[in-house]
């Protein structure tokens, strides 16, 4: 898989991100969700993940999740609008899998996207990694 | 911004940094969950080169008036501590370690937060000669369950030091067995060089590097305090219930304190532990209530590893101090129950 190095942090080629930190990967009208490697590494050692509901319903930049470090509390905000239809259950007994793995078991929900035009407000991976960069 | 002189040591066994108390210090290396298990199991080493770390010459009375505990009984070579300086409305101007190095001499260990304010306090409450030491050297504290598995063993009882002393074969200015962690172990001042090398030894023989996240989560475990958290300018000893203070004795604050302990007092410290699977730390300015009632604030959680639960501290009102049952702790709008349990929650 194709990534990108930027300092200490990896961003992959084949996802979309936000503003706010969260992977987006587009497989049909599903899209998985999760946090960046460098969003984990900010927050650190994450104890504890709040999850969403199946079947909630929500809008593009809603809080949909919490996930709890020592550092700090973070709310995880939902990248497109759609209904959550998988939950990573994972991640209640294992919340540090959001560190060891953040683009992989540490996924957090999955949505059925309702508007597929809004992933052209998401960021691409070199987008991304500029983001990051005018963050150090 | 200061930044430990170890930084570049540091960085090189993977230290990851942040800011605390206006220092850049490593906050963890890999995992500050194994640095904390390490501790409990093993041992492990911080950086503490943060703390304040101040020489005061003079009249052993005047120590005395400053100090909340008794100075004049301890022998040279003892720690004096935890104990506090106090306003004279008994709060915390901090709470230090005191090192009795003759009765002309001691070493004050402070918050690196009220470092500056300790310094000027002394010197506006006493004619005593304030010399600040903490940039001439580094402060390191190995702790651990097991750390004579790992150290040559130390002929010095708990909370006694020796200054100009050789730590396998290098000299420290200042070993100690003493830490804040709740379990056996040591602490050193030395020359950065010096340090390097002893840790370099000590990384060899299976001793793991732990950073300021890890100090945290021990010292809730055990209960302690940190400034600017739990207690400040504002509470009183007896509030936080932390027994730095003797009665046989005049001091700053005494007056206050003795008030206080008449009245009682309004407010005491508590510790809580969450269900274990419940992963919300409550931040600090959490509400603690019953029946939706508001009776006090959390002012310390974190995640305990060897706990497997959310722990912390707060102060709720002393007519709800109800050890041993149960209350509700508000975290983003909702209600958590949680128990109230005495120090040391390690139990």
């Amino acid at each position: 898989m194709s990534e990108i190095k930027v300092g200490k942090y990896i961003v992959l080629r084949d996802l979309l991100y936000t503003e706010s930190d969260e992977w987006v990967r587009i497989e049909g009208n599903v899209a998985t969700v999760g946090i960046t490697d460098y969003a984990q590494k900010k927050l650190r050692d994450i104890v504890g993940v709040d999850l969403p509901k199946l079947g909630t319903k929500v809008r593009i930049g809603e809080s949909l999740a919490v996930v709890e470090s020592v550092k700090a509390a973070a709310d995880i905000f939902s990248p497109l609008s759609g209904e959550v239809v998988e939950v990573n259950q994972e991640l209640t007994s294992t919340p540090e899998l959001l560190n060891k793995d953040p683009y992989g078991k540490g996924w957090i929900f999955k949505l059925r996207v309702s508007n597929q035009d809004e992933t052209k407000k998401l960021l691409t991976a070199e987008q991304y990694s500029d983001k990051i960069r005018g963050e150090q | 911004m200061f930044r430990t002189p170890l930084l570049n040591f540091e960085e090189k066994l993977g230290a990851n940094f942040g800011e605390f108390a206006g220092w850049e210090m490593p906050m963890s290396y890999s995992s500050y969950q194994e640095e904390h298990i390490s501790v409990r199991q093993g041992a492990a080493f911080f950086d503490l080169s943060h703390m304040g770390r101040l020489r005061i010459r003079g009249a052993q009375k005047e120590v005395e008036r400053l100090v909340a505990k008794e100075v004049s009984r301890a022998s040279p070579g003892e720690m004096i501590g935890p104990t506090a300086f106090l306003t004279d409305k008994a709060g915390f101007v901090d709470d230090v370690m005191l090192y009795k190095v003759s009765d002309q001499e001691f070493l004050v260990v402070t918050n690196a937060i009220n470092r500056e304010k300790v310094i000027k306090w002394i010197r506006n409450n006493s004619s005593l000669d304030v010399e600040d030491l903490t940039f001439q050297l580094v402060m390191i504290a190995v702790q651990g369950r097991k750390i004579w598995d790992f150290l040559e063993r130390i002929d010095l009882p708990f909370l006694r030091f020796m200054l100009n002393s050789k730590l396998e074969g290098r000299d420290v200015f200042l070993l100690s067995r003493s830490g804040w962690t709740g379990e056996d172990g040591i602490e050193f001042w030395s020359t950065p060089d010096v340090a390097e090398s002893l840790l370099s030894s000590f990384i060899s023989r299976g001793i793991k590097g732990a950073g300021l996240m890890a100090r945290d989560s021990l010292r809730q475990e055990m209960g302690f305090v940190l400034y600017g958290e739990d207690i400040d300018e504002t509470v009183n000893p007896i509030e936080a219930r932390y027994w730095v203070f003797s009665l046989e004795k005049e001091f700053i604050g005494k007056e206050a304190l003795v008030d206080s302990l008449k009245q009682g007092v309004d407010k005491l410290r508590v510790g809580f532990k969450l269900p274990k699977k419940l992963r919300v730390i409550p931040r600090n300015g959490s509400t603690f209530k019953i029946m939706g009632i508001p009776v006090g604030r959390v002012t310390s959680s974190s995640f305990s590893p060897y706990l497997e639960r959310v722990i912390g501290m707060g102060y709720v009102d002393s007519k709800h101090f109800f050890l041993g049952g149960s209350m509700d702790v508000e975290v983003r709008g909702k209600d958590y129950n949680v128990k109230l349990s005495d120090f040391p929650l390690l139990k």
